[in-house]
């Protein structure tokens, strides 16, 4: 069950046009992930106190930031993807199967392996396939909840270390990327990386 | 508790500044500070191994000379630029939390620490990079987040697969990250795991010391961020992001898989070398060819620890501490020009020899960046080539060697553009403050990092060189 809703919610990150559609995936990936390493996180105050920050970032302070930001300014909710849909729809089902087949058989029967490693490129595509700024953050904030899965997988008995990437993750991810795009879209009133090419060479 | 009190200062004391009522006093009361900040981690001595103490003491020799020069140059023309965060309290208080990062990294006794310190960098310096504001500043800023937040993403996969084949192999978990616990247990556990997990942390923390092909945000910052948070990027952060890969490859001997992270790091610092060796000759601004530069000298200390042993592991720490005396004092002379010149491309700088001493500084920077005697970088470069000699490395030497002599021709165009010609006149000098005491602070701080650059061509054989060559025969695996 949690591999399809975390199958779907990556999908709808690569495959939406626009800003809202894709925090709605974000949304749903980072509450599934939250609920699956909370657990792990309940061992000891210090985790949990991380953990709690680590969720109000991911799953609150930054979809609401960005909800905000596109309300402001709806130009903001145009995802301007570079990669027509089919070839989108293409780029999913090949995150799958990669992931499908990059499952390491040195780690035996550790659970969620493969959607480990397809949040993971899920994150990883949607800084490549959207040009919005925001999907940039969003694309940051998936990978780092991807690490966070993998932390709690592969090292359950390490939580607090696991908890205070997935919180710094989060903190630099929701504090730095909104407060750039703010002072970018300030300058440009766009938000397309391909306004970002005046330093080259 | 000194190591807490060590990290924190840097920090503690901009904000502390902040409560002394008069500017003149201030600006006192925040140089006396940064002396005692940076001599605070000398008292950690006991408390941390040499590799920690080499690097402590290049933190705060550079965190305590960055904000010399900071006091210096920009005393009289602070701006407010177009984004809130262009302020000069913010300014320092950035550079403080920078700092106090920093240390964090170096004084780190694990890896989940260590990585936390390199995260904190970039929450401290993606706001100093694009302080100014302005679109090429915040586009620099961007880039920097982005490619760093996926680089220190994929090193903290790496460090959780450490933990897991670390617990696997029966370590406690509150050790699991110590790599003193790592390097006395001995591991033996998967190899397929443990390559795995050292690629992703000299891939995650390669892109944070500016190693081709994962280099592409560092020009971009270290050319549009002030002169001395481009002194500290690519004097420290770099370093220390290249301590990080050092502490992974003393695991890595550990794990039994040594030899692929030594040719993994070799190869990675001979294509960085060649890669900067050729974007170095395009380039036309100083700032620039500065900071492709040091995308060069990161692959070389790279290099040197793939050639691994004593030699190499001491070649590496000896370049890497020279290149952060003479890549600091470059940068401080090109703001100090820029502020001379208002400009920092390469054909509008002619005549810098004749027109003032930082321009000679500056020089003389370029010089010890070359490779050229007698600076410590010439010494340590020929270091780095015999350690390649002896690790039989010969094909990632040559082609280092190709890029060595590419940089090197890079530099020195660039240096005889800049020298020769007439200085235009006093008329032309847009923002001559040379007269006025803090300005003069800032060129004695730069004079200051270019003597140490000078200085450290008798490094191996002073009392620093003996605890860089203890460091290296310990980790190298020497006698």
């Amino acid at each position: 069950m949690i591999d399809a809703i975390l199958l779907l919610a990556g999908a709808v990150l690569l495959l939406s046009t626009r800003t809202t559609q894709m925090l709605v995936g974000y949304v749903v990936l980072a509450i599934t992930v939250a609920v699956f390493v909370e657990p792990a996180a309940l061992s000891s105050p210090l985790s949990l106190a991380l953990f709690a920050v680590s969720a109000l970032l991911k799953v609150a302070v930054a979809p609401v930031g960005i909800l905000a930001f596109v309300r402001a300014n709806p130009k903001a909710g145009d995802l301007r993807p570079s990669l027509a849909a089919p070839v989108r729809l293409l780029l999913v089902v090949v995150f799958a199967l990669v992931a499908h087949g990059a499952a390491v058989s040195a780690l035996g029967d550790v659970a969620l392996q493969s959607v480990t490693i397809y949040i993971v490129l899920c994150g990883v595509g949607t800084l490549i396939v959207h040009r919005n700024l925001l999907s940039h953050v969003i694309g940051l904030l998936v990978l780092g909840t991807g690490v966070t899965l993998a932390g709690a997988l592969l090292a359950p008995t390490l939580p607090e270390s696991v908890e205070l990437g997935a919180t710094f993750d989060a903190l630099v991810a929701t504090f730095i990327g909104l407060a750039l795009v703010r002072a970018f879209f300030a300058h440009n009133a766009v938000l397309d990386v391909d306004a970002l090419r005046s330093l080259r060479g | 508790m000194i190591i807490a009190i060590s990290v924190a200062a840097p920090l503690a004391f901009a904000l502390g500044v902040r409560l002394v009522p008069q500017r003149a006093s201030r600006r006192v009361a925040r140089l006396v500070l940064a002396f005692v900040a940076a001599l605070l981690p000398f008292a950690a001595a006991g408390s941390v191994d040499g590799l920690s103490l080499v690097f402590a003491t290049l933190v705060s020799a550079l965190g305590l000379l960055a904000t010399l020069f900071s006091a210096g140059i920009l005393a009289d023309d602070w701006t407010n630029g177009y984004a809130i965060w262009s302020s000069k309290p913010v300014y320092f208080i950035l550079l403080g939390a920078f700092w106090s990062a920093m240390l964090l990294v170096v004084l780190a006794a694990n890896f989940a620490v260590l990585w936390l310190g390199i995260s904190l960098t970039t929450l401290a310096t993606a706001f100093l990079v694009g302080y100014s504001g302005e679109p090429a500043a915040l586009e620099a800023a961007w880039k920097y987040l982005v490619l760093c937040s996926v680089g220190i993403a994929f090193a903290l996969l790496g460090i959780v697969l450490l933990a897991h084949t670390s617990i696997a192999d029966g370590l406690a978990p509150t050790a699991a990250l110590s790599w003193t616990a790592i390097e006395g247990h001995g591991l033996r556990g998967s190899t397929v795991l443990a390559r795995l997990a050292i690629a992703l942390m000299i891939v995650g923390f390669g892109t944070k010391a500016g190693l081709a092909p994962m280099h592409a945000w560092l020009p971009d910052a270290h050319s549009k961020a002030p002169a001395p948070i481009s002194a500290l990027l690519s004097g420290v952060l770099v370093s220390c992001a290249l301590y990080a890969i050092m502490r992974a490859l003393g695991v890595a001997s550990a794990l039994g898989v040594g030899s692929f992270a030594s040719s993994l790091l070799a190869w990675f610092g001979a294509f960085s070398i060649v890669v900067a060796g050729v974007l170095m000759l395009t380039q036309t601004d100083i700032k620039r060819l500065l900071a492709y530069s040091t995308v060069e000298h990161a692959g070389i200390v790279a290099i040197a620890l793939g050639f691994g042993g004593p030699l190499g592991w001491f070649a590496a720490l000896f370049h890497l501490v020279a290149h952060a005396f003479a890549k600091s004092s470059a940068f401080f002379c090109a703001g100090i020009v820029q502020r001379e010149r208002g400009a920092t491309e390469i054909r509008r700088l002619h005549g810098l020899w004749n027109a003032s001493v930082s321009g000679r500084i500056l020089l003389g920077s370029l010089a010890a960046l070359s490779g050229t005697p007698p600076f410590g970088l010439f010494v340590s470069e020929l270091l780095v080539i015999a350690a390649g000699v002896a690790a039989h490395k010969w094909a990632p030497l040559a082609v280092g060697v190709v890029g060595f002599a590419l940089a090197f021709a890079a530099i020195a165009r660039a240096a005889i553009e800049i020298a020769a010609g007439a200085a235009p006149g006093r008329s032309a000098h847009i923002h001559a403050r040379s007269a006025r005491p803090y300005a003069r602070l800032a060129a004695v701080t730069a004079t200051v990092a270019l003597s140490c650059a000078l200085v450290l061509a008798v490094l191996p054989w002073s009392a620093f060189g003996t605890v860089l060559q203890a460091t290296a025969a310990r980790i190298g695996g020497g006698p």
